[in-house]
């Protein structure tokens, strides 16, 4: 059989079948929850093929030229060279336009299955030891995916994503003390500067995704050392896996999702038109368009900037500016959260066991309710960055709608996470299991700052 | 062939009970279900040990495999046309929502026939694969710690290597980052003005110079310093205010308009958007970005939105041809906040 | 002229009666004047006064002085300086009459015909000297020069798109959707309401031209990308990618992450497996 020869050649060469075998024979547990992190993980193929291919036209370059493509609203039109080549890109390259909004369409897509795959881990506990390492690395992956989705919409040089850069620029200004260094040097000067573009353009097509690359490998190969947690059932153990072999079946499904999820993108690519950027026009720093915002997955930060009030410090003529605070402390806050939960959490509880088997949610209220009131937060903020948009949309006044945002910002998170720990409390108690959670709402403070003296076993933190 | 294979555009094709052609008629149980049932899976080796976890797998009743079958054949066969109507259609030129119609349905064709084939036709059973411990055993550990030491001891003892190699290090180290000083210009005094200066014309984006009767009343142009249209740091808004508009200058203030004109830097105090939006009636300038909102009428300050401070306003004079001129630069630093803008 | 007798005799007899009656009696006349020769200035501005007196008087005063709104009570601007084109901007939209006085004016159909207009526009014109109504011709206005101008002047309210945005307080820039090349040019030239007046030295004839082209063009652009979704960028693609895209993906997970009747695994693999 050539099978046999081929694995033989390779074996007296590397002496992998053993190790191949174990592979062939990996055991996937067949929840589709399980699955969402693949989504993003094939996304990222399909950003990395088509965005190989877009890098063939796009020139990202600051010159000035004028336009004589084959769209007449701009003919003549001064611009840059990036702007005109994704113009040429879009218009007279042929499954150029395609290509470029199946990438666009790819990012979000990206970031949402991160997102979701995010929400599952946190809210089935599946971060707990041994797992911290393989959450923090996807806490970066977010960040790294949210910052090269930016810098990639930022290339084009519209007038939307020179918008963004300048907003992006003034966030870093407002740093105290480095910002004014620190913006300098990322811009090549002051703002627009001369060499974002072509810097971003590196960012964006090499550093980032090598560093996604190498960190997605990690990811991968850390999940395959630990085996997959799974959820709890007949026969399922903390000392097994339950589900199935990796070859064949495993990897056809694998397989058949990767092309579902081309499908997918290729479906939107073709039919939903996404950035028109012929619309926005080459950038101007002295213009700017109704209703800008950034990509969904930079909503909440933006939503952030418009929701806080108009304070900011000033003190012997230094001055801390206002969006240091949502644009660069809550941003901080924000990851600085999520890699530090894991232990934030065991700390918490003194739970610092081994878990394989995860949570569903009910049975961890306090948790769950934290993550819901964490989610009401950012979704305000999301939807905050939408504010004009929401007034126009319903005929209200912008500002009555912001004003709902800045209390809402705060009730919402209040109401959902209490209402989500109710619930919680009243399902597990129907289910006649009650629920793990040993710590009160009134201890964690005093959890946080001494620890607990209490260690629990596995088999309490099943109970 | 009863069953739709897969509709070509995948999307909606989401729900997957409707995908799944084969249930109903597998669901209920057939005389053949005993006879191919799954009574005895073959027991996984390797790393895989165990009874089967979950309960036995439902029988696939052959008439509705070989309907799966021949959907999936389908699916396969349908892909194979869409790459061909791919090849076509670029050939005659392309179209976009062809193409990625087209590419939706190559993909999903293919992607639909190997789940299908996959969930029917290959071996599903649920089998249990032991997890081993990860940690590794205290003597282990034990062991590995005390080569590191032993190792780091021999290092430790000759301290004088050990300090001037750290401290070559370090300098090393420290020279690479002066590199990065290259990467832009001292920050600073650029931010703090612009090009406008006693007697500098304000001119329009075609570089025209203005007169205070170009302006209606209500009206609104962008303008730069002469010698500098299109500067990033130096938009403005010239405003010529309605008549009947209650105009109050801050103290100060009182001569830098001329004929009812006024004119504040169009960059945003909050983060530097050009506040585009002149409310004529209510002389309010609001900005698109995060709606901070400016009175034209009171020195452009805040009334709402996150910015905190006042667009800068530029005094205005006139020359001696009677174009509008600036009589010094703006009375604060453009645009956003930095941390020493106050000094 | 036959046709206007029935108007004027009510105008004269009955001075108070509604602005709704004067509508039906007028279309009738509109069309007959349709038929006869063009009405001279001088006669349409008699017409207009007739039907100033009906309509609008009640608000803006019986010379177009306007009545100061005091304490809520009905009242309105002067139209000394409205001219044609601001007559023209508000009547053609459908903006003037208002219901109440207070009212925000939003675009709807107009209460008056078109030969109505003519004659209202002709008798506020005849009040003062505002804006005359510009002579806007798109055929080959430069399209990419009305870009221009637009994003220059325009799509900070309106929106590069021309699909209108939120202002401060409640107010809104109207989307573009349906405005003709006149009703740009007049509203360029008066600024209507909250928008700000562009004179001939700021956007000039030949740019007004190409920037009532270009608003044309957005009324109707290419879309080469597929289904527009409102051009307005980041948040309807936002919806699409999360209900359309996001629903998709997590239904195929959803449908192979169950498990359904499978075939007895194929034998051929039984001797490796033991």
């Amino acid at each position: 059989m050539l099978s046999r020869r081929v694995a033989r050649w390779i074996d007296d060469r590397l002496g992998t079948a053993q190790f191949a075998r174990t592979v062939l024979n990996k055991v996937f547990p067949d929840h589709w929850s399980f699955m969402i992190g693949e989504l993003a993980l094939y996304c990222f193929v399909i950003l990395l093929l088509t965005g190989v291919y877009l890098t063939f036209f796009f020139d990202p370059s600051a010159n000035e030229t004028v336009y004589r493509g084959s769209y007449e609203a701009l003919q003549g039109v001064e611009m840059t060279e990036a702007y005109r080549s994704a113009l040429e890109l879009s218009f007279d390259v042929r499954a150029g336009l395609v290509m470029r909004q199946m990438h666009h369409w790819a990012a979000l897509l990206f970031l949402a299955a991160i997102v979701v795959h995010l929400g599952r881990v946190f809210f089935t506990g599946a971060f707990r030891r041994p797992r911290e390492i393989n959450w923090m690395i996807g806490v970066t992956l977010l960040i790294l995916a949210m910052f090269n989705g930016f810098a990639g919409y930022s290339l084009l040089d519209d007038q939307l994503s020179g918008t963004g850069l300048r907003i992006a620029y003034s966030i870093t200004l407002s740093i105290p003390l480095v910002g004014t260094w620190i913006a300098s040097l990322l811009f090549g000067g002051e703002f627009p500067g001369p060499d974002i573009i072509e810097r971003l353009y590196v960012i964006h097509i090499l550093l980032i995704p090598a560093a996604i690359t190498v960190l997605l490998t990690a990811h991968l190969a850390i999940l395959v050392r630990q085996k997959h947690t799974q959820f709890p059932g007949p026969g399922r153990t903390e000392d097994n896996v339950v589900g199935t072999r990796m070859w064949p079946t495993y990897a056809a499904k694998a397989l058949g999702l990767f092309f579902l999820v081309t499908a997918v993108v290729a479906f939107l690519g073709g039919v939903f038109q996404i950035n028109p950027i012929w619309i926005y026009g080459p950038f101007d720093p002295a213009e700017v368009s109704a209703a800008s915002q950034p990509d969904w997955y930079m909503g909440w930060l933006d939503g952030a900037l418009r929701i806080m009030p108009g304070w900011e410090v000033r003190a012997f003529g230094f001055e801390i500016p206002n969006p240091f605070f949502p644009g660069v402390l809550l941003a901080g806050l924000t990851f600085t959260a999520l890699y530090a939960w894991p232990f934030l959490e065991a700390r918490v509880t003194g739970d610092d066991a081994v878990h394989h088997l995860v949570d569903r949610p009910r049975q961890r209220p306090v948790r769950t309710a934290l993550g819901v009131a964490c989610l009401a937060f950012y979704l305000v903020c999301f939807l905050g960055g939408a504010s004009d948009v929401l007034a126009q949309t319903f005929g209200l006044s912008v500002n009555a709608v912001l004003w709902t945002f800045r209390f809402a910002v705060i009730l919402l998170p209040i109401v959902s996470g209490w209402f989500t720990y109710r619930l919680c409390k009243e399902l597990s108690a129907r289910d006649g299991v009650p629920t793990a959670s040993r710590v009160t709402w009134r201890e964690i403070p005093a959890r946080l700052r001494h620890g607990t003296a209490r260690r629990s076993t596995p088999a309490d933190a099943e109970a | 062939m009863a069953e739709p294979p897969e509709p070509p555009e995948p999307p909606e094709s989401a729900e997957p009970s409707a995908a799944e052609p084969a249930s109903p008629a597998a669901g209920s149980p057939s005389a053949e279900a005993s006879a191919i049932g799954v009574d005895d899976p073959p027991a996984p080796k390797g790393s895989a040990s165990g009874p089967p976890a979950a309960e036995p797998l439902e029988p696939l009743d052959p008439r509705a495999g070989e309907r799966v079958e021949r959907g999936a054949a389908l699916c396969f066969l349908v892909s194979m046309l869409a790459a061909l109507g791919l090849a076509v259609t670029y050939w005659q030129g392309g179209n976009t929502q062809v193409e990625g119609v087209l590419l939706a349905v190559v993909t999903g064709g293919i992607g639909v026939g190997i789940i299908l084939w996959a969930k029917h036709f290959m071996p599903g059973e649920e089998v249990a694969e032991d997890r081993e411990d990860l940690a590794s055993t205290e003597a282990e550990v034990a062991a590995f710690t005390a080569d590191l030491e032993a190792g780091g001891s021999s290092l430790r003892s000759r301290r004088l290597l050990l300090a001037s190699a750290t401290g070559a290090l370090a300098a090393f180290g420290g020279a690479l980052l002066f590199p990065i000083r290259s990467l832009g210009p001292r920050a600073g005094r650029g931010l703090k003005g612009t090009a406008f200066a006693d007697g500098v014309r304000l001119v329009r984006e075609d570089g025209e110079p203005l007169k205070p009767s170009d302006l209606a009343p209500g009206g609104v142009v962008t303008v730069w310093p002469d010698g500098h249209v299109g500067a990033a740091d130096a938009p403005t808004l010239l405003i010529r205010t309605h008549r009947d508009q209650p105009f109050r200058p801050r103290p100060g203030r009182e001569r830098w308009t001329v004929h009812g004109i006024v004119a504040y830097s169009k960059l945003c105090t909050h983060v530097g958007c050009p506040v585009g939006l002149y409310q004529a009636e209510k002389g309010l300038l609001l900005c698109p970005c995060h709606q901070s909102t400016f009175d034209v009428l009171d020195g452009a300050r805040p009334v709402f939105g996150p910015a905190a401070r006042s667009l800068p306003q530029l005094p205005l004079g006139l020359d001696d041809d009677g174009y509008i001129v600036a009589t010094a630069d703006f009375s604060d630093p453009v645009g956003p906040g930095f941390w020493d803008r106050g000094r | 002229m036959a046709g206007r007798l029935p108007l004027r005799a009510l105008a004269v007899a009955a001075p108070v009666v509604v602005a709704v009656g004067a509508t039906l009696l007028g279309a009738g006349g509109g069309r007959a004047v349709a038929q006869s020769e063009e009405p001279s200035e001088a006669e349409l501005v008699e017409t207009g006064r007739e039907l100033y007196a009906t309509g609008c008087s009640s608000c803006h005063g019986d010379e177009g002085e306007g009545i100061e709104i005091v304490d809520g009570q009905a009242g309105g601007p002067s139209l000394e300086n409205a001219g044609e084109a601001g007559a023209y901007y508000y009547l053609t939209t459908g903006r003037m009459p208002l219901a109440n006085p207070g009212d925000q004016p939003r675009r709807k159909d107009p209460a008056y015909s078109p030969e109505q207009i003519d004659a209202l526009v002709a008798y506020v014109a005849s009040l003062g000297d505002g804006p005359e109504l510009p002579d806007v011709d798109v055929d080959g206005a430069d399209l990419a020069a009305g870009g221009v101008v637009f994003r220059a002047n325009c799509q900070a309210c309106h929106s590069a798109s021309g699909s209108g945005g939120a202002l401060s307080y409640g107010d809104a820039a109207p989307r573009l959707a349906e405005s003709t090349p006149a009703q740009v040019g007049a509203a360029v030239r008066i600024g209507p309401g909250e928008m700000p007046v562009f004179g001939p030295d700021t956007i000039t004839e030949e740019q007004l031209d190409a920037l009532a082209g270009y608003v044309r063009y957005l009324q109707d652009p290419e879309d080469p990308g597929g289904l527009p979704i409102g051009r307005t960028g980041p948040i309807p693609e936002g919806f699409v990618a999360w209900l359309i895209g996001m629903g998709a993906m997590v239904g195929f997970v959803y449908w192979i992450g169950t498990r359904n009747p499978v075939e007895r695994p194929v034998v051929e693999g039984e001797e490796d497996r033991g």
